[in-house]
């Protein structure tokens, strides 16, 4: 009776998300409510977990929880160690989840909400959900290998080798994308900045009382700098209203990138618990609780969606950034459906804590339909603002217009009005002196967010302090990630170096240290001051060069995941890992392609490097700029170069791991499986 | 709902590395102190933050 009575509620559940689902596809001209992207998504969330993961896990993986983990094997008390399922399952949805998943749904948001709902809800589910369950599952058994180690053992060393170069160069991308987000959103904006430099004391503060003062007090700490840095945004607002201290946080762009970058250097050359650590605890912590918040507030706002199902601009010619809906919305959104980085995180902590492998099923195919939630709701918060607004905020000067009259006159001719007076008015209500030309996601994002918990309480009067909660959310965690990511570049620099002059491997070496560390925030840097000073705003070139590789190091993970279902002989289940790998490849690659080759001057690097060419050639550039153009022209070579390596370095990859299954599948000769050895589990229930 | 807000706070404490410090107490038969705080807190700091973060 109790079977029959779930079969009914999961058929139930099941034409629901299908009816959901048709109901967004088919609908036209009526104002679309989020209730309806909310429940297409817990309906298709829910059946692709309940019947395509648990097909996987057990058809396919196999997975028995008589088998020991490595967390119970190898277990000693530090980085092996079983762990509740739950437990774990949020400690690798707060590793995973980072800025992709919200600004990525908010710039492709410039096609229309549906082609974003239709691809966060199924790549998550067929795509990204696959990867990284299969990922952490083919760690597990391998006693907690990284990607990198795996690609090697599996693929060969080719594979390993460029799977690691992969990574570096996608880092370096990433830093300079999302330092780009966190400039854009803090320029000419002396709240903002005010409220982002407080917490670098505060976290000064942190790292001291933690160390010396309440050793251990990790989680009381935190509530202490969450405190702070909520007195910080009300800090903010008095400055912002002071004629005195106002002008010395307000700083343009440039001024912000030098103050990123040398934020950045600080973070790898001061002891880690001084600076890194304690804004690390207080950034998860602030992420999950607005992640929550955020939650609540659709549930109770559930606001109706104010772009269209498509723009205009599926014709390639957005304003955000160039190029038509396939392939970029795909290389936009990355995180919310597909993160390729993802399997860094499932071949890192999240195996050595699995204490049973059937956890694996909710930790790791569960927690990224959780991350694709939440792309849905930044989708949402986005969307729920005006077409006219939300395009002002995200277009730079370059294409709409230098001044605001200009601009509002391009945006309303689009079909999108909007005034100077109503750009104005938002602005005061967000305690902001414009709202114009502020490209990157993050502040569309933040007044989508303030906008719907101002609704739950307190109206206008209270928007910008929301405003500049959620600008101080994402800035916060975005700088985090700075900082330990260009640590991170510099561990791996000094490995690479160390090899040819062994002091520069010692981390205790202060000059290599220095040196290092320079290198990678210089590298980094270099690309974020080259988007800060594009007058098509940088998004346009630096977010779909992000988007490109993050997807390519997932299409190198789906290539070990395949690579390994062949060996385990379960090559008939290879379309599980391939289909989703061959469309990351076909969209890729287009949209590699076309990045670098397109004749149009707004999408193609090459095509906008000669199009300015022939302009100095002509003498239509003006004799003040031409230094400036030429600059242009390098950085847009570079760029397609950048492009061109990931291409080839993945195309390495994919051929090397088709060779191995052709190998494989045409040999009659039997295939080993490089899996740790099969142990009975002891690990008692109370254990956990 | 006690059985929520008690997962809640375990997650919490886990992030916070609070429970992985408690376990190595448990594992070297140690008791807390500052500088067995700060052993530990150098140690769990390195191999951590030797991981780039998610994007």
């Amino acid at each position: 009776m109790k079977k029959i009575a779930g079969r009914i509620v999961w058929a139930l559940i099941s034409l629901a998300a299908g009816f959901f689902l048709a109901a967004i596809a088919v609908n036209r001209g009526e104002p679309m409510n989020s209730f309806w992207i909310v429940l297409a998504a817990a309906c298709t969330y829910l059946v692709g977990y309940r019947f395509y993961a648990k097909f996987i896990a057990a058809k396919v993986m196999a997975l028995d929880d008589q088998r020991a983990t490595p967390a119970e094997r190898l277990r000693d008390g530090h980085d092996y160690e079983p762990t509740n399922k739950w437990i774990l399952f949020g400690h690798h949805f707060a590793a995973i989840a980072g800025p992709g998943p919200l600004v990525g749904p908010t710039l492709a948001a410039q096609f229309g909400y549906l082609p974003s709902v239709y691809w966060i809800i199924i790549g998550a589910v067929l795509g990204g959900a696959v990867q990284d369950f299969v990922i952490l599952f083919c760690s597990m058994r391998r006693d907690g290998k990284t990607l990198g180690q795996m690609a090697r053992d599996e693929i060969g060393k080719l594979g390993g080798f460029t799977a690691l170069l992969t990574v570096l160069f996608i880092m370096i991308i990433l830093l300079a994308v999302i330092a780009l987000v966190v400039v854009n959103a803090l320029k000419g904006s002396p709240w903002g900045t005010f409220t982002i430099a407080a917490t670098m004391p505060i976290a000064l503060f942190m790292g001291v009382y933690l160390r010396f003062w309440r050793p251990g007090k990790v989680l009381e700490c935190s509530v202490v700098g969450f405190v702070l840095v909520i007195a910080s945004i009300f800090g903010g607002q008095a400055v912002a209203n002071s004629p005195v201290l106002a002008p010395w946080f307000t700083w343009p762009a440039t001024t912000l990138a030098v103050a990123v970058m040398v934020y950045g250097f600080l973070s790898s050359v001061l002891p880690v618990w001084l600076f890194l650590a304690p804004r690390d605890y207080l950034s998860t912590f602030i992420k999950l609780g607005v992640v929550a918040m955020l939650a609540v507030g659709i549930l109770l706002v559930h606001p109706t969606l104010q772009l269209p199902a498509f723009t205009r601009f599926v014709d390639g010619t957005g304003p955000i950034f160039a190029g038509k809906v396939f392939p970029f919305v795909f290389i936009t959104i990355a995180c919310g459906s597909v993160s390729g980085f993802h399997a860094l995180i499932s071949s890192g902590t999240t195996p050595k804590m699995i204490a049973r492998e059937w956890n694996a099923w909710p930790v790791g195919y569960g927690s990224m339909l959780l991350e694709g939630f939440v792309a849905i709701m930044a989708l949402i918060a986005a969307c729920s603002l005006q077409p006219g607004v939300f395009f002002a905020v995200n277009s730079p000067p370059g294409v709409v217009g230098a001044t605001p009259a200009a601009a509002v006159s391009t945006i309303s001719n689009w079909g999108y009005p909007v005034s100077v007076a109503d750009m104005n008015a938002l602005a005061a209500d967000a305690g902001e002196k414009t709202l114009f030309y502020r490209t990157g996601g993050a502040p569309s994002l933040a007044l989508g967010m303030a906008h719907i918990f101002s609704t739950t309480g307190g109206g206008p009067a209270i928007l910008g302090f929301w405003y500049h909660f959620a600008i101080m959310f994402e800035a916060l965690f975005i700088l985090t990630i700075i900082a330990a990511g260009t640590r991170v570049g510099r561990f791996m620099l000094q490995d690479l170096l160390g090899q040819a002059w062994p002091p520069l491997k010692r981390s205790t070496w202060m000059p290599g240290v220095f040196a290092t560390s320079g290198v990678v925030v210089l590298t980094w840097g270099y690309f974020l001051y080259q988007g800060v000073r594009d007058p098509l705003g940088g998004i346009n070139s630096l977010w779909p060069l992000f988007g490109i590789a993050n997807q390519l190091l997932a299409a190198v993970a789906l290539c070990v995941g395949t690579t390994v279902f062949i060996k385990m002989h379960r090559a008939r289940y290879m379309w599980i890992t391939a289909v989703p790998l061959v469309w990351l490849v076909c969209v890729t690659f287009t949209a590699g392609y076309q990045k670098i080759f397109s004749d149009q001057p707004r999408v193609g690097f090459l095509a906008e490097a000669s199009h300015l060419q022939s302009a100095i050639n002509a003498g239509t550039i003006a004799a003040g700029k031409i230094t400036e153009t030429q600059g242009t022209i390098f950085n847009d070579r570079l760029d397609a170069a950048v492009c061109g390596m990931f291409l080839i370095m993945v195309t390495l990859i994919l051929v090397d791991s088709v060779r191995v299954w052709y190998r494989i599948l045409s040999s009659a000769r039997q295939v080993t499986v490089d899996e740790s050895p099969f142990v009975l589990s002891r690990l008692q229930v109370e254990e956990l | 709902m006690r059985a929520f807000f008690r997962g809640v706070m375990t997650l919490l404490r886990e992030i916070a590395d609070e429970n992985a410090y408690q376990r190595h107490l448990r594992v070297h038969g140690r008791v807390h102190s500052g500088a067995e705080w700060r052993r530990f807190l150098d140690d769990r700091l390195a191999r951590k933050f030797a991981q780039s973060k998610c994007c």
